[in-house]
């Protein structure tokens, strides 16, 4: 497939973005999402709908779940033209993309039928509950308990980092329900309502000033007794199988957004002059070749995945695919702010610099989570290049 | 863009790896560079049986017919085992030169023993400044006269592609390396897989009917070539990187310190997987650049993927080769051990065909500054 291929489905989307981002929805255009001031999640929800009623929630599905089953290739088409005509980040991203396929691979029929389509509808929203305050890069170490009561599994521990909790619906909890299990032994993954007296949810302040993220309490919180996705005691296979399907077509769609914050960067420089700097050339030269270089990446890891479905061991490319993007774009949020000189620290009303100076914080949160920097490097170093643990 | 390999692509990379791992390891290499010049004559008529001398040149004109894909898949053998001979210089350079003029006669002529590796062809591309050439015609003759400072390959070749001025465009003249009034030197080289040579013209005769091309198509072809050489040596300096990341993995794995291998240290560790992100990211560059290639849009859009290839692969390169020499630790300072070899090509290679900082002021200047009206 050339740039060329998947014309008219790139003008189908491009006519339908023009035709739909608009009106209540123009305060939308080019927002970030998670941890962007200007996003108005009662907003963005909305959005979703008008998505769903498009058919443009849940493109790759397959089509027994009410999905489009397009192929990897032209998803990928979707998410670029979705963020090239200025959609903004996507809510409904930890149902659609993480829980929906667990949910497919491993989730009983009853539960595929009462879970996708309120995904599909944009009407139901997940938080993802993995970390706890002492398992964050050691996941296994979970310590948050789930017991069954007759028909009832009761939920007792925290949580935290749980993006979007304050605006879910749901939340799939990692829990150990096996007393006295150790690691990853032990651990099961429960679908749990998050509006109920058993749950609480703080906001944790970040350093962008606003709070993306939570902490969730469970003191006795209650999901039904069938909610768990798997066997009880093979939670950890499903939790991984999950983060599995993080590294997917969506990676392309965050490109195009990166790509959207490069050309915002580049009209900023050339308005203020720094674009006339030898040195702060050069780096945005070189930050430029990078992100193509990540967007080449990206193409080499779905091309691999496109070809072997299944069974193949992670290839080199996808090891590095996480450390190479956040690492880039926390580089990039540096030169953000070189760009933008006093103004990265003296907030102005430019609405394009109000972009750079979200990049230049929100981007310290990238070499952290979904794995942090240094737990990528044991992976690379372990597996993909075989070293002793 | 579909960066999908097909099996084919495969086994064309693999066949030369294979040959090179066993012609070219390190003591094969090493004879061919400091015994015999840099140029390991056996090997290339190897490769030419292979028809690794015509990888992307025409069938019509006895190559393969493949594309950039596959020079590149090639070029990462080259680099990885530093092979002594001048493929990039006259397959890529001179062969894609010579295509791009799109002139038939002039194809049919050069092409074929280029293709074949019988007939090895140079271009000089000014990577150390010289005295401006002094060119005078006499009848229908040009007589040539001047120092060409540093010309890849020059030994080994037997003809060497100039272009020449003439008013106010070029002329493109093949020189016969051979011929009366050229003489060569090879230049002390720190990069010895790689030779260069002085080549002093004194009253060169050529014919100036027999010009290969001239103004604009001349200018355009050679700004291909170098396009696409610069594409290819960033595959060879991917090949290099990775080569340095398996020496460097095997030392730490064998080598034992505190009564462990060093490669269970996690400082260690991490600087091995940093070095495979170079590696891997570069890579993916090259390759993605080598598609952009075989879709073959104009020239103008080539140079963001070229800068690209070029600039994640030089940092690929001095990257891995400065961490392997470090890694190493004492025997990575000595000459026994390769490390080094690769840390020399890594540097040389920097002046080829620009320095990955003049292409990303290229590219600078075509992101950031305004389009004269």
């Amino acid at each position: 497939m050339s740039d060329l291929d998947y014309a008219g489905f790139r003008a189908e989307v491009r006519a339908w973005m023009q035709a739909h981002l608009r009106g209540e929805f123009e305060p939308l255009r080019a927002c970030g999402g998670l941890g962007d001031s200007r996003y108005d999640p009662k907003l963005a929800k909305r959005w979703e709908q008008e998505l769903a009623r498009g058919g443009w929630v849940g493109v790759g599905w397959p089509k027994e779940h009410g999905g489009r089953a397009l192929p990897l290739s032209q998803q990928v088409v979707f998410h670029e033209e979705y963020v090239r005509a200025g959609g903004p980040g996507r809510l409904g991203h930890i149902g659609e993309t993480l829980l929906a396929p667990t949910v497919m691979a491993f989730g009983t029929p009853a539960q595929q039928r009462r879970f996708l389509p309120g995904i599909l509808a944009g009407t139901e929203y997940w938080a993802q509950g993995y970390s706890e305050p002492n398992a964050g890069s050691d996941l296994a170490n979970v310590q948050t308990r789930a017991r069954l009561e007759g028909d009832t599994w009761i939920i007792d521990g925290q949580k935290t980092w749980t993006s979007w909790a304050h605006e879910s619906d749901w939340i799939f909890v990692v829990a150990r329900c096996e007393p006295g299990s150790q690691r990853h032994h032990g651990l099961v993954m429960l679908l749990v309502p998050l509006r109920q007296k058993g749950v609480t949810i703080r906001p944790i302040r970040q350093i962008t000033g606003d709070s993306e993220f939570n902490e969730v309490f469970f003191d006795g919180a209650r999901t039904e007794g069938e909610l768990h996705l798997g066997a009880p005691g093979e939670g950890w296979k499903v939790a991984m199988a999950l983060l599995g399907f993080e590294r997917g077509v969506s990676t392309l769609g965050q490109q195009a957004g990166f790509e959207r914050e490069m050309a915002c960067l580049i009209e900023v420089a050339r308005r203020n002059g720094v674009a006339r700097d030898p040195v702060m050339r050069q780096r945005i030269a070189q930050a430029a070749v990078t992100l193509d270089a990540l967007r080449c990446n990206a193409l080499r890891v779905l091309a691999q995945d496109d070809a072997a479905a299944g069974g193949v061991p992670v290839s080199r490319e996808a090891y590095i695919a996480k450390y190479v993007w956040s690492n880039w774009r926390r580089d990039f949020g540096r030169l953000a702010a070189d760009v933008l000189g006093a103004a990265a620290t003296l907030p102005d009303d430019d609405p394009l610099a109000q972009q750079l100076r979200q990049v230049w914080l929100f981007s310290r949160s990238d070499t952290i989570y979904a794995g942090t920097n240094e737990i990528q490097l044991n992976l690379i170093a372990e597996r993909a290049l075989g070293m002793p643990r | 863009m579909d960066l999908r390999l097909t099996e084919e692509q495969r086994q064309i990379a693999d066949s030369i790896g294979q040959l090179l791992a066993h012609a070219s390891d390190s003591a094969g290499m090493r004879r061919a560079a400091f015994e015999h010049g840099g140029f390991d004559a056996s090997l290339w008529a190897q490769l030419g049986e292979l028809g690794a001398c015509g990888v992307h040149i025409a069938e019509a004109h006895g190559g393969l017919g493949l594309g950039a894909t596959e020079l590149v898949l090639v070029a990462e053998e080259f680099g990885r085992r530093l092979a002594c001979v001048p493929w990039l210089e006259s397959v890529v350079l001179a062969g894609t030169t010579l295509a791009a003029l799109g002139d038939d006669r002039v194809a049919a002529h050069w092409l074929p023993p280029l293709a074949s590796g019988e007939q090895i062809v140079t271009l000089d591309i000014g990577l150390a400044p010289g005295a401006p050439l002094s060119v005078r015609r006499e009848g229908a003759d040009l007589r040539i006269d001047g120092v060409l400072p540093a010309v890849p390959a020059a030994l080994a070749a037997r003809s060497l592609l100039l272009p020449v001025p003439d008013g106010n465009e070029r002329r493109l003249m093949a020189i016969g390396l051979d011929a009366p009034g050229v003489l060569r030197r090879a230049r002390e080289n720190h990069d010895a897989t790689r030779p260069v040579a002085e080549v002093s013209l004194q009253n060169v005769r050529v014919r100036s009917d027999e010009c290969l091309a001239h103004g604009a198509a001349l200018e355009r072809a050679l700004a291909r070539g170098r396009l696409l050489a610069a594409a290819v040596l960033a595959s060879e300096l991917v090949g290099v990187a990775q080569q340095c990341l398996d020496l460097t993995v095997a030392h730490l794995a064998q080598r034992v310190q505190f009564g462990k291998p060093l490669a269970t240290f996690q400082a260690l560790k991490h600087r091995c997987a940093t070095m495979m992100v170079a590696v891997e990211l570069a890579r993916s560059a090259v390759l993605g650049a080598a598609r952009t290639f075989d879709a073959q849009p104009d020239d103008a859009r080539l140079l963001r993927p070229a800068t690209m290839a070029r600039c994640l692969a030089d940092e690929a390169a001095q990257y891995c080769t400065q961490e392997a020499i470090q890694l190493h630790g004492g025997v990575g300072f000595t000459w026994e051990f390769d490390p080094h070899l690769y840390f020399k090509r890594a540097q040389a290679a920097r002046a080829w065909f620009g320095t990955p900082g003049t292409w990303r002021e290229q590219l600078a200047a075509s992101l950031l500054d305004e389009v004269a009206a």
